[in-house]
């Protein structure tokens, strides 16, 4: 074999590695919008506040809550066993009247989901109680997240709603941590609205919690991939 | 004095009956909304209710075997602006075990049995009106039943007046394709609503004897 033979292999070499590359990188990028999913959790509750009601500075938001949908992909059945909410530590650092709609900002604040058969969540009246928060947050952890933004809106008339990112910490929903991959919106609505709230509580929340369904991929350098053509 | 007795009695009865049955009683909906593009045009609402257990559905539904949605169709935009102001459209709950829900094919949503049909007028604030960027909202407003199967399963007072809320997002990242917001609320009544026991006032005096 000449030295002209065995730089003509090299180069057809080369050229198929490469076309090689680009082919997984094709397949790759067509394989994305499946991972670019969100999947959701559908939840609804109730929230209070460690002082006045969303008019003061300092005051502590709490919500505790259920689950009426979760995401398949989670494997949680809903029928035998419960996901419960608890937010909690959610200070309020700012409010601004936007010509009558009030827009109340918070920093901190967690956002703890527990999975349990015991399905024994229990609201009661005038939180903190014997069951709230406890029996929503009994059970093993299925998501903790950090909220990295939270804000409130209260229209007139005594609706609201509400939005928040967070970084997840911890929890079988997100196996391991994750940043600003968990997105949460909905309503508040108050007794003047005509929702119906327990005694104690201020605030009824129906929210959903949308995750980012690529926390649930393993992270891998360009190198790496190359690497598996390799072999 | 015996009158009087009878009397306080049935106070107290009256006042002990909310404390004994304060559950909490909605029916809870996720769907997907087509808004209209200008006043007179209507809104359209496909949506799912699920079971928010611990909390109770008015009606005993069966999610087991069935599945529920929620309509809305022909609110039209009365007034436009913050907020806007809907009026005159028809909301309805079907039970069917046939076909699932698909927001690809709107039939999948009314189809089976009307079991509530009703009135629905609302309010909604978008917040893009005060923050351009802001895709969320909330809606407040009322529902009068007034037909459907299951409509004398609630006493006449106890058919107008529920509270339909919502909270909307035109950015969510579960907005189906070709429509305009996620939707997710409630239809409530205001008061928890109970069943009935009848009895004769014969009956009743006995108790209190």
């Amino acid at each position: 074999m000449t030295s002209e033979t065995i730089q003509e292999d090299n180069v057809v070499t080369k050229l198929f590695m490469k076309t090689l590359v680009l082919a997984a990188f094709l397949v790759a990028l067509f394989a994305l919008p499946a991972f670019a999913q969100i999947h959701s959790v559908d939840y609804v509750g109730y929230g209070w506040d460690s002082g006045v009601p969303g008019k003061a500075l300092g005051d502590e938001f709490h919500f505790v809550g259920i689950a009426d949908y979760v995401d398949p992909v989670f494997g949680v059945d809903l029928g035998t066993e419960e996901l419960t909410f608890h937010v909690f530590g959610l200070l309020v650092v700012s409010e601004v009247d936007l010509g009558g709609t009030l827009m109340v900002t918070y920093s901190g604040g967690y956002m703890e989901i527990y999975q349990d058969g015991a399905m024994n969540a229990d609201w009661g009246i005038n939180p903190p109680n014997l069951t709230a928060p406890g029996t929503f947050s009994d059970g093993s952890l299925f998501f903790s997240g950090e909220f990295t933004d939270m804000t409130l809106f209260h229209f007139p008339g005594g609706g609201g709603n509400f939005e928040g990112n967070l970084n997840g910490i911890a929890g079988t929903m997100i196996d391991g941590s994750c940043t600003g991959c968990v997105y949460t919106w909905g309503g508040t609505f108050s007794t003047d609205a005509g929702a119906q709230i327990p005694e104690g509580y201020s605030l009824q929340v129906d929210g959903v919690l949308e995750i980012d369904a690529a926390v649930s991929t393993d992270e891998a350098s360009w190198g790496s991939v190359k690497a598996l053509y390799n072999n | 004095m015996k009158a009087r007795i009878l009397f306080l009695a049935i106070v107290m009865l009256t006042f002990l009956l909310p404390g004994a049955v304060m559950a909490q009683q909605f029916f809870d909906y996720f769907g997907m909304t087509l808004l209209p593009d200008t006043v007179g045009d209507s809104l359209v609402m496909y949506a799912e209710v699920r079971d928010p257990a611990p909390a109770t559905t008015p009606l005993p539904l069966d999610f087991d075997n069935y599945e529920y949605t929620m309509v809305i169709t022909d609110l039209e935009l009365v007034t436009d602006g913050f907020p806007e102001v809907y009026a005159n459209g028809t909301i309805a709950i079907y039970e069917d075990n046939g076909t699932s829900a698909d927001y690809a094919a709107t039939g999948t949503f009314t189809d089976g049995t009307a079991l509530l049909v009703g009135n629905v007028s609302m309010e909604i604030y978008h917040l893009s009106h005060v923050i351009p960027t802001n895709t969320t909202g909330n809606g407040t407003g009322t529902v009068d039943w007034i037909g459907g199967t299951n409509l004398n399963d609630f006493a006449p007072g106890d058919q107008v007046g529920w509270t339909f809320v919502v909270g909307t997002n035109s950015g969510s990242g579960l907005l189906e394709p070709g429509y305009d917001e996620v939707w997710d609320g409630k239809v409530e009544p205001v008061g928890v609503i109970v069943g009935t026991d009848r009895v004769t006032w014969d009956e009743l005096k006995s108790w209190m004897k």
